[in-house]
């Protein structure tokens, strides 16, 4: 073959032509262009918003897109094609520094968010992200407004009953701490209510539970339990004052459940996805040792005992 | 017209040149990036270095201004050497030279202030875009006219190459940044994704590929003096690379929902891009087999030969990459930010940067300034980026591995910290690489001092 320029440019613009026939003009005309069931289209305060997350590059840290072998947040629906019609440009990343956002919307009600912008260590202590405080709130507002809306029909549920229950918090949270505490432990089912904490307090698990709360509480609730960490200026309902829980009827069960499942409509999430029951059980012990000053640990020994438990052997007790 | 002025090979010049500088500016914005992964709050509150702003700034610095602005300057010192003539416009060359630097520069400070695609390596928005394509246009323009008032019968396959890469880079912006939709420069939906990863892909493949390939074929044969190897290899590897390279790019998307002919047709061209790699390689090994003592006694040929070794490895993890098996742990992660700077800086970089080390020094007909700067420079990126990639790819490895055994991203983070801290590390050598070469090339340029004896 003898190679003359013309022979190369030829031979180039007739391979690009084939390729862009087959990888871009094929797939343009044969992905469905057919919304899914959830799509609706997007407010203009969404519309900004997501100008702004374009903006700002929040797709290097975020994808949006589920994977059926996904754990995470927003895994409950996987993505389907239908579901990115409106989307100019795609947002759909192809990195995860923070969790995928395709089903954010209503995950967490909106003060949350405000504080999440501000400083995302003030809810979340070992997050990564950067501060968006320089946006300036009518920016994040907006961001919020389009973080709300990801997940179009699913997320206006999620947001309904976010809002729903905010209300009904919000009302408890003025009839005072008696009133307030009453009716949150109202909600856990009586099952859950009656049971302490099934392992003894021990040094290990507290610190375990100090750990934790660390990474997870300390910025709602406060390095002492009395809801003053630095998301609070943010939060209505702000978080809970645990010293208040003190002869108020709580019981490990109850830090169990809150923690497990979260307070919809409070910016206290859920946190059955990212820690396992025994550190749940630890955590709760250290809220209960350390900020509450009265634990159930332990409190009947009705069960087989666990395998590895040594608290209360006797050995133990002569080691100290 | 101080700025275009006329001087024998002066565009080249100044492409190197501007490739050094791009190469100190976006390795520091890389650094910077980096402390915001080891330490979120230590740079705070300023829009302009945020993370998700800083990132493409320096993503599109290092690819276009530095891997390629290095390397199509050592074209326009290569096409009118292999073809026997001089370059057709040093006047066009040098107004190439400015509206390219012009839009790198405008484009990244549109990013600072938050103007952007957010499309992978097109981030930069439409009237950056225009000027990109116009720079591509008119170092095309120079090239084919160079080449065709050639005195030399045969073109050389270094030649294909840089015209297959300015050819196809032209039509693959063109398309990838949606030109023809000013104000989204986008699709809808997946097929934009689709159409981002075409172009992304093509960016890699068909830009950084045969431009690093092509000063590579140049530089091999001559520093370690032997004849090419083979015609026809760098036939079937020049052909098959452009056929099977370009397709690929849906790769980077399989786990989305997007068609499975798609996913099929790009996984199995992954697989098949290991033909046309292995061809380059071969021709060129059996080129250099032998000689391999006279090729490192020259610094531009050690430089491209840690870019071929680097380049074999990223394209035997790049294959593999691609399998659905395996993206279940890599993709998403640092796996993949491993691999990138393995090959842009690895692969494209580093031939981009025998180029600059080669080619000076025959412009000016002055040795280096200082040899042993440039040996510095070689150890530091070789430290910096084996360190780099061993710890990047580690911490893919822990990431993609606890996610799919369950664990939240939120839980993988304290686990990743070290891992940033270390990588921080390992790039300053990468950083401080790129402005001892600058100080180099700046004395061996403007103040070379004492000239030193022995040939360049
Ligand atoms: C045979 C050759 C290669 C193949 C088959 C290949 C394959 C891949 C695959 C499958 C990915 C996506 C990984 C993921 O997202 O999970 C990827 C990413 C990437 N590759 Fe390669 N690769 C090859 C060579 C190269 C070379 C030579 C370079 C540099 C010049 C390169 C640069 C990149 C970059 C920058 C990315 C990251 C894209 C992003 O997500 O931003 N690759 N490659
Ligand atoms: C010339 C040298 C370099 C080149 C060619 C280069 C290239 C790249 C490329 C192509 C990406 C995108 C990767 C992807 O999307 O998959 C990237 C990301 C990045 N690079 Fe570099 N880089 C260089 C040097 C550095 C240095 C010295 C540092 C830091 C010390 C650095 C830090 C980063 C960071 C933090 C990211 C973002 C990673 C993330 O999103 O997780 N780079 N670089």
């Amino acid at each position: 073959m003898k190679m003359v320029p013309m022979v190369i440019v030829t031979g180039c613009l007739l391979i690009f032509s084939a390729v862009l026939f087959i990888s871009m003009l094929l797939p343009w005309h044969t992905i469905s262009e057919a919304p899914s069931a959830v799509v609706r289209a997007r407010t203009p305060l969404e519309e900004e918003g997501r100008r702004i997350y374009q903006n700002n590059g929040c797709t290097f840290c975020h994808t949006q897109f589920v994977r059926p072998f996904d754990w995470g947040s927003g895994s409950e629906r996987i993505s389907q094609s239908g579901d990115y019609v409106l989307d100019v440009p795609h947002l759909v990343g192809t990195e995860r520094w923070g969790p995928d956002l395709s089903q954010e919307g209503g995950l967490h009600p909106d003060d949350w968010h405000v504080a999440h912008f501000i400083n995302p260590r003030f809810v979340r202590p070992e997050s990564v992200m950067p501060n968006w405080e320089f946006l300036g709130m009518d920016q994040i507002r907006a961001l919020i407004a389009y973080k709300q809306s990801l997940g179009f029909k699913l997320a206006d549920h999620r947001m309904a009953r976010q809002n729903f229950w905010k209300e009904k918090a919000l009302e408890a949270f003025r009839a005072g701490p008696d009133e307030n505490v009453r009716w949150l432990h109202d909600h856990v089912p009586a099952p859950w209510r009656e049971l302490p904490n099934p392992y003894p307090t021990t040094d290990y698990r507290l610190n375990r539970g100090k750990r934790i709360y660390q990474g997870f509480c300390i910025g709602c609730h406060g390095p002492i339990g009395d809801g003053m960490g630095p998301a609070q200026p943010y939060l209505d309902p702000p978080p809970l004052n645990f010293t208040l829980l003190k002869g108020r009827g709580i019981s490990g069960g109850i830090l169990y459940y809150q923690i497990m499942n979260g307070i919809t409509g409070t910016a206290m999430p859920f946190f059955k996805e990212e820690l396992e029951s025994e550190k749940i059980w630890s955590v709760g012990e250290y809220v209960a040792v350390y900020f509450i000053g009265e634990t159930d640990s332990r409190r009947e020994t009705v069960t087989i005992d666990i395998a590895n438990e040594i608290a209360d052997s006797p050995l133990k007790k002569e080691e100290e | 017209m101080q700025l275009l002025k006329v001087e024998p090979n002066g565009t080249a010049k100044a492409f190197l040149l501007s490739s050094a500088i791009w190469f100190v500016v976006g390795t520091t914005l890389g650094g910077i990036d980096a402390t915001h992964l080891a330490a979120p709050e230590l740079i705070d509150n300023i829009p302009f270095l945020v993370f998700g702003r800083l990132r493409p700034m320096h993503t599109n610095t290092v690819i276009f201004g530095f891997v390629g602005t290095s390397l199509m300057g050592a074209g326009f010192y290569l096409i009118p050497v292999m073809t026997r003539t001089v370059l057709y416009s040093e006047r066009l060359g040098k107004l190439a030279l400015w509206v390219w630097n012009l839009s790198i520069l405008s484009g990244n400070v549109l990013l600072g202030l938050g103007y952007s695609q957010s499309r992978e390596y097109a981030e930069w928005i439409w009237p950056v875009d225009i000027g990109i394509l116009t720079a591509f246009a008119l170092i095309f323009v120079n090239y084919l006219m160079t080449t065709l008032r050639r005195q030399e019968k045969i073109l050389y396959v270094s030649v294909w190459y840089l015209f297959a890469a300015l050819v196809f880079t032209w039509c693959f912006y063109f398309f990838g940044n949606a030109v023809w939709n000013p104000r989204t420069g986008s699709l809808a939906g997946l097929a934009d994704a689709n159409l981002a990863w075409f172009y992304g892909h093509g960016i890699i493949g068909l830009f950084m590929t045969p431009l690093a390939v092509a000063v590579a074929y140049y530089i091999v044969p001559i520093v370690s003096r032997a004849p090419l190897y083979s015609h026809s290899l760098s036939l079937i590897g020049f052909w098959t690379i452009l056929v099977l390279y370009s397709h690929i790019g849906a790769h980077h998307i399989i786990q989305t929902p997007i068609p499975t002919w798609l996913k099929v047709v790009a996984i199995t061209g992954s697989l098949s891009m290991l033909l046309p790699v292995a061809t380059v390689l071969v021709n060129l090994w059996l080129t250099m087999r032998g000689r391999l003592g006279v090729l490192h006694a020259n610094i531009a040929g050690k430089f491209v030969f840690a870019g071929l070794v680097w380049y074999a490895l990223v394209c035997i993890a790049g294959p593999l990459q691609a399998l659905p098996s395996v993206q279940r742990v890599t993709h998403l992660n640092n796996w993949v930010i491993a691999h990138s700077h393995l090959g842009v800086l690895g692969f494209a970089g580093f031939i981009g940067l025998a180029g600059i080390w080669l080619i000076i020094p025959r412009i000016i007909g002055r040795p280096l300034y200082e040899k042993r700067l440039a040996d510095i420079q070689y150890w530091l990126l070789i430290f910096g980026l084996t360190a780099f990639h061993l710890v990047l790819s580690t911490a893919g490895l822990i990431q993609g591995n606890s996610w799919l055994n369950g664990e939240a991203i939120y839980r993988t983070l304290p686990m990743m910290h070290i891992y940033m801290v270390l990588r921080l590390f390992s790039g300053l050598f990468i950083i401080g690489a790129a402005y001892i070469g600058l100080y180099n090339l700046l004395r061996t340029l403007y103040w070379p001092g004492k000239i030193k004896e022995g040939l360049p």
